[in-house]
């Protein structure tokens, strides 16, 4: 049994009379990755906030690396790494300083700081430019030197925020390997939020949908797909909803139905094979179909079923 | 402490690269001294035994803290609305040290700049005490007063929501602190009512103080009250500083 590097409880989170965070629950392994799911406003930044004791919750507890959150923010503050949502990087500065100063932040000796500066260059590919200002890096490279930041000090913990976004695919993808690396040779626990499910499903050993401030689903991407049956279909039209799903439930080879707004999903073991008696039953039951889908299921429809909306990029 | 420093020498640094601030900050204080000294001094032979130049430049002094002071407001709000500033809260820094960095690299530049005026004031004939005593006097009124000045506008930089409101409420302060004080005529000869306003304004003690230790004039006001009043001010100062920047964060 692996220990719990992130342990919450009931956390919440109040800005006025609205709820950020509304009694959120987590129990992240020690070298496992993490990744929180769910669309702009869901509560991924105020979870990491306080989770980086940026900001205090207005109930419930948070554990890092064993420490609380409250009473020992700077206990955990010596053991985690971040990179924000937003680059933040002073333009002036050249990475090499950027990077320096941040050790030195940590009263990191300057060998240390030396050492570890060549290292993370080595590790991130920003050769040469290390010593050029930042202001002249591209979105990439900001990114990378800010992977770098959040490793300078050898956390146990990295925190990431929308680790990739507004990044080109090839950007992303090279992110997505330094954040395998990173647990898989270092053992790191990382936490990562994202609205991106492609990343969540690529990158995550354990996904938690997060919604309007409630956990509404968790477990492993191909676990939480596979919850939905094996495939999907999908029809859109109109007519008596309601009633048809209640037919198509009563078919032997449907797994589940979810009658949604002008939308019908279908859990079956096999779409491609079904879907012609999927569509016979709906004509027969005077709906009209406009439109028919079959698709793998996907953490995106894993979204939709918990939340009842689609999650846009 | 450690904090303290490594921002007070990410500041200097990213000052000395930045060659428009560089440049502003160095010929601001000589136009005040050359333009201002020049204009009134031929105007004004003599104010209270003292030539207008070396009455004056305690004023330009002043001034020049001030201003330091707001750019040094300007920097943490720039840092606050970046998001620069998360990179310090989530370390493992006392909150405290994030403002005394920032003051201490604004009273590094108020006390580069005074040694600018000293000199141009110098070669344009102003009196300047030879006494090492007065010369430790100024560094440290100086330091004191802008370290006063910081805190105020650290306390509106924490807070405000935009560089325009910051700069709204920060000139609010500024001119009546230079106008409303001894910085440009002497304090006897002042109406009753703008004395007492005069002697409300902490600039009235710096500027008088110095007057007496550093540019050969003599004192209106006992030397013990004005070191002070100025200290005093330093103190409230930071602590404004301190409680509106918490008020801030976690």
């Amino acid at each position: 049994m692996a220990t719990q590097m992130i342990v919450t409880r009931g956390l919440a989170k109040r800005y006025g009379e609205v709820a950020a965070l509304d009694g959120i629950d987590l129990d992240i392994a020690a070298g496992s990755i993490y990744a929180l799911l769910g669309p702009n406003g869901a509560g991924k930044t105020t979870t990491i906030s306080i989770l980086t004791t940026l900001a205090l919750p207005s109930a419930g507890s948070a554990q890092v690396a064993g420490f609380d959150v409250t009473r020992q923010a700077n206990e955990v503050r010596r053991r985690i790494g971040v990179t924000f949502q937003d680059l933040v990087l002073d333009p002036d500065l050249t990475g090499r300083q950027v990077l320096d100063i941040h050790g030195r932040l940590y009263r990191q000796p300057r060998e240390l700081r030396q050492r570890r500066i060549a290292e993370l260059v080595e590790l991130v590919q920003l050769g040469d430019a290390i010593d050029r200002l930042v202001k002249g890096y591209s979105g990439g490279m900001k990114r990378r030197l800010e992977l770098a930041r959040g490793l300078m000090t050898d956390p146990q913990v990295l925190f990431l925020d929308e680790p990739t976004q507004g990044l080109d695919p090839q950007n992303r993808a090279t992110i997505w390997d330094y954040i395998r690396m990173l647990r898989r040779e270092r053992g790191l626990t990382l936490l990562l939020t994202t609205h991106y499910m492609e990343e969540a499903e690529a990158l995550a050993d354990t996904v938690g949908i997060i919604d309007r401030g409630h956990k509404v689903a968790e477990g492993a991407p191909a676990a939480l797909a596979a919850e939905l049956g094996a495939d999907l279909i999908r029809i859109s039209g109109r007519g008596d909803a309601a009633h048809l799903a209640e037919r198509l439930r009563a078919l032997p080879f449907v797994d589940r139905v979810t009658p949604l707004e002008h939308l019908i999903e279908v859990g079956v073991d096999n779409g491609s094979r079904r879907v012609a008696e999927v569509v016979a039953q709906a004509s027969g039951n005077g709906f009209t179909i406009e439109d028919v889908a079959v698709a793998r299921p996907s953490l995106g429809d894993v979204f939709l079923k918990y939340t009842g909306r689609a999650l846009r990029d | 402490m450690n904090a303290t420093i490594t921002i007070w020498s990410k500041h200097m640094t990213k000052f000395f690269r930045n060659r428009e601030e560089l440049g502003g900050l160095l010929l601001q204080p000589i136009l005040w001294v050359v333009l201002f000294g020049v204009g009134m001094g031929a105007l004004v032979r003599n104010v209270g035994g003292s030539d207008y130049m070396s009455f004056m430049l305690p004023g330009v002094l002043a001034l020049t803290a001030l201003g330091g002071a707001v750019g040094g407001g300007m920097a943490l709000l720039d840092e606050r609305l970046r998001g620069i500033m998360k990179e310090y809260l989530a370390a493992p820094i006392p909150r405290l040290s994030i403002l005394l960095g920032n003051a201490a690299s604004t009273i590094t530049k108020a006390l580069f700049q005074a040694a600018i005026i000293l000199l141009v004031g110098g070669l344009m004939g102003a009196r300047i005490t030879t006494n090492p005593l007065g010369w430790l006097a100024l560094v440290v009124l100086l330091a004191l007063f802008t370290l006063g000045f910081a805190g105020i506008a650290l306390a509106f930089a924490a807070r405000s929501q935009s560089i325009m409101g910051y700069h709204g409420l920060i000139f609010l302060f500024n001119l009546p602190l230079l106008f409303a004080s001894n910085a440009l005529y002497p304090l006897v000869n002042m109406p009753g009512w703008i004395k007492t306003i005069a002697l409300a304004n902490p600039t009235t003690y710096l500027i008088d103080a110095l007057r007496a230790l550093t540019f050969g004039g003599s004192a209106t006001i006992a030397l013990p009250i004005s070191f002070a009043v100025t200290a005093l001010f330093a103190a409230l100062g930071t602590a404004l500083a301190l409680w509106s920047f918490q008020r801030t964060i976690r």
